[in-house]
């Protein structure tokens, strides 16, 4: 057995009395780079971290996908299991989701940046995260000096409800199936949506106001952010529309919003994942430019998908609408 | 029995790439000091790694502890392996157990080796023990061919995909059946299933030797146990509901590793 093969490269993080494993996506095309020594010593590196989903690999291997595009473009790639995770040691904690979303796993990310950037001479890392990989994204970068920028695929900013009172039960067990309860429930379902568009609407209890701190304090140090979300996001009945607060919260030229369409919550389906891929890569290529590379092959990629930065007018055309509606 | 077996904390993991044709396999070999067996796991199939993986892994952790060497693995074109899920075929699959069944058995120290597969990685396990390989054979719910497998997971996808979708935009597990049918591709869970693969899958069967395990015994002189998982046993087996918790398989994992403890007769062994 090797620890490598031609493309990655498996590695251990071994620091803090906590062993991490992961995979390394080796940049292997570096043919458009003139100056190929720059490029190997000051790189920013893409890290993948867990959502929930149980390995690194993600769900329909999605991660691996899009690391080896990534690599392939020049930007080396790490996946790694976060203890609990996939092959690293340790069990998941007892309730993850609410380690996940109170920040829990950030202190050991960090740590774990730290020792990714040194062994592998990297100038930073990318954070990418998907779901609850995200919401580890924004507590970690918040901590972290070496993070240079967020990916956030598909975000949330609140807390499980907590369940619903007995009275409300009972109510609800009064009414008989039939035409009233149907219309009570579209009601209520008109009185949400209604509550969704609301631009002034205050936030709701369970907001995650310790992430929704954190994703302030990126916003004021300018961290270039990506946010890739599916258009039935604002659909899921969670009552309150974060992504139109956090687009407000952030009103700088360090934040794209995209909204992918054909994708579901993971991205994995085919349309999902490719168009991931395109939006990161010209992302990372405005804002982390690859020193020599030739300008032909940015052009290229720019006349498919467009500049990132010309898309932050994606963002206020995403708040005018809300606005309209 | 189990209580018998002494636990071994020194357990390395070691992770590497196995290469065969054109592709290298993500390995992982549990390595105990002084193992007394060795086992090589056959896991699940494509999106059901996704969904098995915690007690799969813990299985292998909890043998390794009780010194049984243990190798694991994924295939080709699935998970952290190299290779394109849509370009492969069951006999790449089937090449990968037995490349791996052979460096297994030419490891050290010499000592019996168990193929141990689950679910479609049992038809496998169980092709590859029928052509001679391993000591013994312990298989998890093994289909009566690949398509059972197939099917399976594709009612259950398309049943939750149209939970999401609307009434106008949802696709039936039959209407998918039948474009795979017709040879289109289709997409489970971000894998390509192509109409070639769906045609395989029918005649890529358990072979009928092993369809009880005292004619297995029989036929093939070594031990064969066949072990149909209930849903208790989920997530290694539907339903993958809660699959991302830890669930307590301890009733499962003792058991089987009492069978395989006196299916080698290597307790003298260990005492």
């Amino acid at each position: 057995m090797n620890k490598k093969s031609e493309t990655r490269e498996l590695f251990t993080l071994e620091g803090s009395e906590c062993i991490i494993r992961g995979t390394h996506h080796k940049v292997r095309d570096v043919s458009y780079c003139a100056q190929l020594d720059i490029v190997e010593r000051d790189r920013i590196g893409v890290l993948f971290l867990n959502s929930l989903s149980p390995t690194r690999a993600g769900k329909g291997d999605s991660a691996v996908y899009w690391a080896d595009s990534f690599a392939e473009g020049g930007y080396p790639s790490f996946r790694f299991d976060l203890p609990g995770f996939g092959d690293s040691d340790g069990d998941p904690p007892a309730d993850q989701l609410n380690f996940i979303n109170h920040g829990c796993y950030a202190p050991i990310v960090c740590t774990k940046i730290r020792e990714l950037v040194a062994r592998f001479n990297l100038s930073g890392v990318v954070l990418v995260g998907l779901c609850a990989g995200a919401v580890s994204a924004i507590h970690t970068a918040a901590a972290c000096r070496e993070c240079r920028g967020v990916i956030l695929m598909d975000p949330y900013f609140h807390l499980p409800l907590s369940p619903r009172s007995s009275v409300w039960g009972k109510l609800v067990g009064r009414i008989p199936a039939g035409a009233l309860r149907r219309v009570l429930k579209r009601c209520f379902h008109i009185l949400l949506a209604a509550r969704v568009q609301m631009p002034t609407a205050k936030l709701p209890s369970n907001s995650n106001f310790g992430l929704l701190r954190h994703y302030k304090e990126l916003a004021s140090r300018c961290l270039p952010t990506l946010i890739l979300t599916v258009p039935a996001v604002r659909q899921r009945g969670v009552g309150f529309d974060y992504i139109n607060y956090i687009c407000e919260q952030a009103r700088n030229n360090q934040m794209v919003l995209q909204v992918v369409s054909g994708a579901d919550h993971t991205f994995a389906n085919r349309i999902g994942r490719t168009s991931v891929r395109r939006f990161i890569e010209v992302w990372l290529n405005d804002y982390f430019p690859l020193q020599g590379r030739s300008e032909d092959v940015v052009s290229a990629e720019k006349s498919e998908c467009g500049s990132a930065k010309s898309r932050i007018q994606s963002v206020q055309r995403y708040l005018h609408e809300e606005s309209l509606s | 029995m189990i209580s018998q077996l002494p636990t071994n904390a020194n357990v390395l993991e070691q992770a590497g790439y196995f290469t065969v044709p054109g592709a290298d396999l993500y390995t992982v070999v549990h390595q105990p000091t002084d193992p007394v067996a060795r086992v090589l796991l056959v896991g699940p199939f494509a999106s059901e790694r996704h969904f098995s993986y915690h007690p799969w892994l813990r299985w292998a952790r909890y043998l390794a502890k009780r010194r049984i060497e243990v190798i694991r693995y994924d295939y080709r074109g699935i998970g952290e392996s190299t290779g394109v899920f849509e370009d492969l075929s069951f006999e790449d699959w089937n090449e990968d157990v037995s490349l791996l069944a052979d460096w297994a058995a030419s490891r050290l120290p010499r000592i019996p080796l168990v193929l141990h597969g689950l679910e479609l990685g049992a038809i496998l396990a169980g092709k590859c023990f029928h052509e001679g390989a391993g000591d013994a054979l312990l298989l998890w719910s093994p289909p009566a061919n690949a398509n059972q497998a197939l099917r399976s997971n594709l009612l259950s996808w398309a049943g939750m995909e149209q939970l999401w979708e609307s009434p106008e935009n949802r696709t039936s597990g039959s209407q998918y059946i039948r474009q795979l049918e017709r040879g289109d591709s289709i997409e489970v869970q971000g894998y390509q299933w192509s109409s070639r693969l769906w045609h395989d899958s029918l005649s890529f069967e358990l072979p009928s030797t092993m369809q009880s395990d005292s004619v297995s015994d029989e036929v093939y002189k070594k031990p064969v146990k066949v072990v149909k998982l209930s849903r208790e046993a989920a997530p290694l087996v539907k339903p993958h509901l809660m699959y991302n918790e830890l669930k307590d398989l301890s009733w499962l994992y003792s058991a089987n590793l009492d069978w395989i403890v006196s299916a080698l007769a290597f307790q003298r062994k260990i005492r």
